[in-house]
């Protein structure tokens, strides 16, 4: 039992080693412009475009849900206008860019492991080493700045969504007055919860891409190894947004508190 | 060619969020982009809980915001606010801040002067703003929930006090006593009336006593004047005539005394009517009290009513306590 405990202690630490190892390794990759640019839409599309329609699924059913639930929760006391407020709040501060950034960790870190993992089984990753490619900054280097850079934007549009979705099932299924609801939406707004929000998903993006670059460029053996990275970079990824959520809650939501 | 593809879709995606998010903060914010205003600023002593961007509001309609608070010279707070272009403000106007809600929101009221509530903290506030600059209107905040609370949680105090020393007073062995006392009262209300009753019977015999030998007095006394006028006649000195008149005038106190005494009887039974009327109702009043009947005898014969009286004084005092020393954990409303 113990030594199951050391190895999994000592591949946890592995794990954020080679993830501190390769974060290095791309920033100093990013003087190597003519090697990750040319990619680098390309990823964009591939993590940031073609995730908004699952990003904004996500959005759609949670802002009805938040409303239904402010509205179900909100009994005699409180004002229903309230119901703007918590959805404004909840969708923008939290659920926009965690639920998102779970799904793209599902999508976009599997993706990433499995794409690289099999590049490293079959060998393509030495052939670009021996085509003196850094193959850092041609595979790691647009994966990581495309998902700082397309996170936030799947957020942003899953933040509207949802803020819309909330606001028309206010006004279709709880008969709330558009007034009633952009005031309790306006009340307690603040520039803020834009920032924190996409700021949080692009710390996601980084980490969703890292783990997912990690743990397929160490994938080993055959189609069983590159299974067992995607895993790993889905699982990995997923608690990673969870401490980063807690960790930007304690960082910003604190000291304002204060 | 694809790669001109995806750079022109991944720029639209970039853009459109950006200028979506932007918009919306905007709209949330109620950003007034080119929007022409007019300013005007006004002095208080102090501006409680408002702050900048709060509701600037005149006859209950918002009417713009709060742009700047500042600290200003001899201890005065300027707040300067913005109106939308075209409000009128009312006739002599002052501004008046006070929590628009119960959720800690904050507004500014502009109203006229004679219109401000007539409450003497406000009053002080405005007139200590005589000297105010022409364009500075005199400002004054009302008091806030908290204030109001900490009034409530005084008088819940108080009562919490008079229901403690009624506690301490008016306990199991303290309702026993009374209902001992009120018995034993009862008792020595009857023996009172009977006693009363005996001394006025006492009072009549003795009146009727003293009128009989008053009577017997006189006569004799007229007696004693015929004989002594006929005796008179035979001494020369009027001795016996000066005793008698003596005797007459004691006779006549005597008649006096026992009229006084009739009165004196009469006024008793009175008295006695009187008393045994009282002593009737109260009898009666503390009767029922004995018998538990009336708000006095439950709290006297059932000590539970008064115990859920207390505890409820009690409770309401924590109750008030507490939401005097946190009142936004009543009605503070956070979000993860």
């Amino acid at each position: 039992m113990l030594e199951t405990i050391g190895r999994v202690a000592r591949g946890s630490l592995e794990s954020f080693g080679a993830a501190g190892n390769l974060t290095l390794e791309a920033t100093r990759s990013l003087r190597d412009v003519s090697t990750w640019w040319p990619n680098l839409s390309q990823q964009a599309r591939k993590l940031g475009v073609d995730s908004l329609p699952i990003g904004i699924l996500i959005a759609l059913f949670t802002g009805v849900v938040l409303a239904l639930l402010a509205s179900y929760s909100f009994t005699n006391a409180v004002p229903r206008y309230l119901v703007g407020t918590l959805v404004q709040k909840t969708v923008m501060m939290e659920l926009a860019p965690v639920l998102t950034g779970l799904a793209l960790a599902g999508r976009v870190g599997a993706n990433i492991a499995a794409e690289l993992g099999t590049m490293r089984v079959t060998e393509q990753v030495d052939a670009l080493e021996t085509l003196a490619y850094n193959p850092t900054a041609y595979l790691v280097t647009p994966r990581i700045l495309a998902g700082i850079i397309m996170f936030p934007v799947v957020v942003g549009v899953a933040m509207f969504v949802g803020l819309g979705a909330g606001w028309a099932a206010s006004l279709l299924l709880l008969d709330l007055s558009s007034a009633e609801f952009l005031k309790g939406a306006r009340w307690f707004f603040d520039a803020f919860d834009v920032r924190y929000g996409l700021v949080k998903s692009a710390s996601f993006g980084f980490a969703v891409t890292v783990l997912g670059c990690v743990n397929g460029l160490r994938a080993r053996g055959g189609a069983q190894g590159v299974g067992a990275a995607a895993t790993s970079a889905v699982v990995q990824s997923a608690v990673m947004i969870l401490v980063l959520d807690a960790f930007w809650a304690m960082v910003w939501l604190l000291g304002r508190a204060k | 060619m694809k790669h001109r593809s995806n750079d022109w879709l991944v720029g639209a995606v970039i853009v459109a969020t950006m200028i979506g998010i932007v918009a919306a903060t905007l709209f949330l914010q109620e950003a007034d982009l080119g929007e022409k205003r007019q300013g005007i600023t006004a002095r208080f002593r102090d501006v409680g809980n408002m702050q900048v961007g709060n509701a600037v509001v005149i006859r209950g309609v918002r009417a713009g915001r709060v742009k700047a608070i500042e600290l200003a010279d001899q201890g005065w707070v300027v707040a300067e606010m913005d109106l939308d272009e075209g409000i009128a403000l009312p006739k002599d106007p002052v501004v008046l801040i006070q929590a628009s809600t119960l959720f800690g929101e904050w507004q500014a009221l502009i109203t006229a002067r004679d219109a401000a509530p007539s409450i003497r903290d406000v009053a002080t506030q405005l007139a200590d703003n005589a000297g105010a600059p022409p364009n500075a209107l005199p400002g004054a905040v009302l008091p806030d929930i908290a204030q109001l609370t900490t009034y409530a949680g005084g008088i819940a105090n108080n009562v919490a006090s008079v229901a403690e020393r009624v506690r301490t007073a008016f306990n199991d062995s303290a309702a026993l006593e009374l209902r001992a006392s009120i018995r034993n009262f009862s008792v020595l209300s009857n023996d009172l009336a009977r006693a009363v009753r005996v001394q006025s019977r006492n009072l009549d015999s003795i009146a009727i006593h003293v009128r009989a030998g008053a009577a017997d007095l006189a006569s004799t006394t007229e007696a004693l004047r015929r004989t002594a006028g006929r005796a008179d006649s035979a001494t020369a000195m009027g001795e016996i005539g000066r005793i008698v008149a003596e005797t007459e005038r004691a006779s006549a106190n005597l008649r006096q005394a026992t009229d006084r005494l009739n009165a004196l009887s009469a006024s008793l039974m009175s008295t006695e009517q009187s008393l045994k009327s009282v002593i009737t109702k109260a009898d009666g009043v503390l009767g029922k009290v004995d018998r538990g009947e009336g708000s006095l005898g439950l709290l006297v014969n059932d000590p539970s009513l008064y115990r859920n009286s207390d505890s409820l004084l009690v409770d309401l005092r924590v109750l008030i306590q507490d939401f005097k020393k946190d009142p936004k954990r009543y009605f503070a409303l956070r979000v993860f």
